[in-house]
């Protein structure tokens, strides 16, 4: 090949232009000293950062220590004795009397039985709705209605909880009681129908995810062995994705429990376990609701507020439970997504 | 063989059915729950308003032309007038006690113009005692329970009329209180006359609601009863309880008392009665009554309101949540974004990394109500020792801290890898990189969970139950005070006693008010991330 003639003149312009370039505006190699600055300042913006993130743990842990902080004397009375007489009362006795001037009675069981049973009605509601939706979305639903429809549950998820509880009070609660003749329309079924309407979001959007994690390969397989799409889904698809429906099934019943306004507002607040036990027109007393109602009225420092941050480390406690367990679930669903 | 494929394709169709049919019955509950929430939320906004709310407009927030508003006033005033007229002449017949009282004062006054005119002293005891004999025969007219009794007493009161030593006294009033009784007796039945009070009592009750106290009345102190119906749908219940009284009778014996609705036209109420054209006047006069007009209220939004919210909007409610919500996304975005960057670009997979995750997790689960608790017992006693928005808004800021993280890490993981290599390989430091590239590239992605954030926070009650929120009152001007907020606000008017039955717009307004805010918001990300959506699947 044979360079192209060109001028010297525009030779040398060029060559002073290209020097230009090249040259550059700080030396390449750093002082010692500027390397050591770098190399701490990247370790000590590194543990900066770490120690921000660490305000998460931090928050648990204060979260932890306070409310259990405030839990325990409640528990610590002056023998070891009463101490215990007075877990039992409190985990054991129906009767819930804590104001009472000469004997008070912190007997919890009916305001827990009121919590788990709101959430397991919720629940049985919830979970039919959720997981077929799930299916649809995942499966069945076009591309474009998935498009439509997936913000309409978020916006389903995103409705206050006070608002629920306003229509529970103002629109559900009288149309049960002129409907089905209910002596109260705030009970267990308003609250519980509430509840369901606002675990489904979560439900869907989990189990949704699970579902689409299991790959197009062994939906294929499936189809290509003749199976219908309902076998396929119920035999090959949901068997495959259970670990993920649990955790979704977990963290739809995570809400539930955690659930305060809407409860309070449309649970009737009556300390009873409802007999007979399938009663749903009964009003309970769930326990988030108790903790918001009777702090507001309750002295610092008496056992009645002891009591009610007992409630909450009992709530925390079945919430931290829950969440392992839903964790444990995820954690399935992550490893099987990543060896497919 | 062919039977069974049969029942598996019906199998299929069922499933698909009831699956479809599940999205489709959450979608119908959506619309279920906001419909009465958003229609009758913007019966607060748009209404008929009516010259009591123009009064109070005017009283209470300031707002309105005074001269325009003074003028329909004298006219409404005016139009009344025949409705209050009629009122006081009936219940001169009725209300007895009053007019013995009256009568007994006209005689007190006659004997002190007497010593005024200075009477000698026989003649001042012959005619006070003249004076006491037609006191005396005009109370027991009104004591009399039968019609014939009560005219007779009437008639001998009525024959001194013309006695010259009563005439410009206080003593000529009697002939006009006799007159008035005798119209009365011969119209009403008088041993019904306190069935007559307790029914009059109910009606001028019910005119207070409508119409408001009376000119010549004193304001009540509480702002409630200042006005009369604020709104033509208020106004027709109302009126309701006037053109109808409500009595429990027994139609079958031995049953339960039922409830029925009466006209106060009615023989057995105020038919034929002077008081019966009443009902009449108040029914084809509305428009002159109340002058309605249509309304648009956006001021609602940003409008103080009277205790217990009886009039007025929601403007502390809005201002207290957005300061809330904006204190607590202060708090909860910067710590958010960093954490998200640090599990990002620095975490491995290592014991450390999982403790954090389990940590932000179980945050994420914690249920608001312990926040609430946990905020009471932290932020509230040890660290500001009071309740203030500071612990509301930390409260929330960390209620909120896990979406962030968990959206912001979503979003800086949703950057391609080309554009960190691409930068690095420039020679960008990772800081650099993570600043200048990385997080503009992230950036639409965290803010559609720093929108949703927001959102999550103006909506939750729980966590600033105990720690900074009130009912009533206006937003204060430090962060140490206490705010009233959308959500307490709803949660107080929906389960408070009164106004939510009075006021029902009021309740259905302010929960409007939160919803809207709270879908606005919503909507806002949902168009952000499917433009992200779009975006990402240029590539």
């Amino acid at each position: 090949m044979k360079q192209p003639d060109i001028s010297p003149n525009v030779s040398v312009a060029k060559d002073t232009s290209l020097q230009a370039v090249v040259e550059f505006s700080r030396p390449l190699l750093l002082t010692p000293g500027q390397d050591l600055a770098g190399y701490i300042g990247s370790r000590v913006g590194r543990a900066l950062i770490f120690l921000i993130t660490c305000v998460s743990v931090l928050a648990v842990l204060l979260i932890f220590y306070f409310i259990i902080r405030e839990a325990v004397p409640f528990v610590t009375l002056e023998s070891v004795k009463t101490s215990l007489a007075r877990i039992s009362e409190f985990l054991t006795s129906k009767n819930w009397f804590p104001e009472h001037e000469e004997h008070p009675e912190f007997g919890a069981l009916t305001i827990i039985v009121g919590s788990i049973y709101v959430t397991v009605v919720a629940l049985i509601l919830a979970v039919p709705f959720g997981v077929l939706s799930a299916i649809f979305l995942s499966d069945i639903a076009p591309f474009t209605v998935r498009e439509i429809v997936k913000p309409v549950i978020e916006l389903l998820a995103a409705i206050p909880s006070v608002a629920y509880g306003f229509f529970a009070i103002v629109v559900v609660a009288p149309w049960l009681q002129n409907k089905f003749g209910f002596t109260t329309g705030a009970n267990a079924l308003n609250a519980a129908m509430i509840l369901a309407l606002m675990a489904v979001p979560t439900i869907i959007s989990v189990a949704e995810d699970s579902l689409s994690a299991i790959g197009r390969e062994i939906r294929e397989a499936s189809y290509g062995l003749g199976a219908t799409r309902t076998e396929t889904m119920l035999k090959v698809v949901i068997p495959a994705a259970h670990s993920g429906i649990i955790a979704s099934i977990i963290l739809g019943m995570m809400r539930a429990i955690g659930e305060t306004m809407v409860v309070w507002m449309a649970a009737g607040m009556a300390a009873q376990v409802p007999s007979p036990w399938w009663d749903l027109s009964q009003s309970v007393r769930p326990i988030t609701a108790t903790i918001a109602q009777e702090m507001g009225e309750t002295p610092q420092g008496t056992p009645h507020y002891y009591s009610l941050f007992a409630l909450g480390v009992l709530l925390l406690i079945f919430t931290f439970g829950l969440n392992m367990v839903s964790e444990h679930f995820m954690s399935r669903v992550k490893h099987k997504g990543g060896s497919a | 063989m062919s039977t069974y494929m049969t029942i598996r394709r019906a199998w299929d169709k069922v499933f698909t059915i009831l699956s479809g049919g599940s999205v489709v019955i959450l979608g119908i509950l959506l619309v279920i729950v906001l419909v009465p929430m958003l229609g009758k939320g913007c019966s607060a906004v748009f209404f008929r308003e009516t010259i009591e709310f123009r009064k109070m407009e005017f009283a209470e927030l300031g707002r309105g032309d005074e001269q325009k508003l003074k003028e329909e006033v004298a006219q409404v005033t005016e139009a009344r007038k025949p409705i209050y007229d009629l009122i006081n002449n009936f219940s001169e017949g009725i209300d007895t006690e009053r007019q013995r009282n009256r009568a007994r004062e006209m005689y007190r006054l006659y004997g002190e113009q007497l010593r005024l005119k200075n009477t000698p002293s026989e003649q001042y005891s012959e005619y006070r005692g003249r004076a006491k004999d037609l006191r005396n025969l005009l109370q027991d007219a009104y004591e009399a329970i039968d019609a014939e009794t009560a005219k007779s007493f009437l008639q001998k009161v009525l024959e001194k009329r013309n006695d010259p030593i009563f005439q410009d006294t206080a003593i000529s009033e009697y002939f006009h209180m006799a007159e008035r009784y005798m119209r009365t007796v011969e119209t009403i039945d008088l041993s019904k006359r306190d069935q007559y009070a307790i029914a009059l009592n109910e009606v001028q009750e019910a005119l207070k609601k409508l119409l408001g106290p009376r000119p010549s009345e004193d304001l009540p102190p509480l702002a409630e009863n200042r006005y009369g119906a604020t709104r033509w749908d208020l106004m027709q219940r109302d009126l309701d309880h006037l053109m109808y009284a409500t009595v429990w009778v027994e139609e079958e014996p031995g049953q339960p008392l039922v409830k029925k609705k009466i006209p106060r036209t009615d023989p057995s109420q105020f038919g034929g009665t002077e008081l019966k054209p009443l009902f009449g006047t108040v029914k084809n006069n509305l428009d002159a009554i109340f002058r309605p007009q249509r309304r648009f209220y956006w001021q609602y939004f940003i409008d103080g309101s009277t205790p217990g919210h009886f009039f007025g909007g929601v403007g502390p409610e809005v201002l207290g949540t957005l300061l809330l919500s904006i204190c607590a996304m202060l708090f909860a975005v910067p710590l958010g974004i960093i954490s998200a960057a640090y599990l990002v670009e620095c975490g491995g997979n290592n014991f450390v990394m999982k403790v954090i995750r389990t940590c932000i997790n179980t945050l994420a689960g914690v249920p608001s109500i312990v926040f609430g608790l946990f905020g009471l017992a932290f932020f509230v006693l040890v660290v500001f020792g009071k309740p203030c928005i500071l612990a509301a808004s930390l409260t929330l800021g960390l209620l909120v801290l896990p979406v962030v993280i968990r959206a912001s890490e979503e979003a800086i993981r949703a950057v391609p890898r080309t554009y960190k290599e691409a930068s690095l390989a420039l020679g960008a430091g990772r800081f650099r990189t993570f600043v200048m590239v990385i997080l503009p590239a992230a950036m639409p992605g965290i803010l559609t969970g720093i929108i949703l954030s927001v959102s999550r926070a103006a909506g939750e009650t729980a966590p600033i139950l105990f720690t900074g929120a009130v009912f009533f009152g206006n937003v204060p001007k430090s962060l140490m005070g206490q705010t009233p907020a959308l959500s307490y606000g709803i949660h107080g008017i929906a389960t408070g006693d009164r106004v939510g039955m009075q006021m029902p717009h009021q309740q259905f307004g302010m929960v409007m008010t939160l919803v809207l805010l709270v879908l606005c918001l919503n909507m806002a990300a949902i168009i952000l991330r499917a433009r992200i959506s779009k975006k990402l699947r240029g590539y």
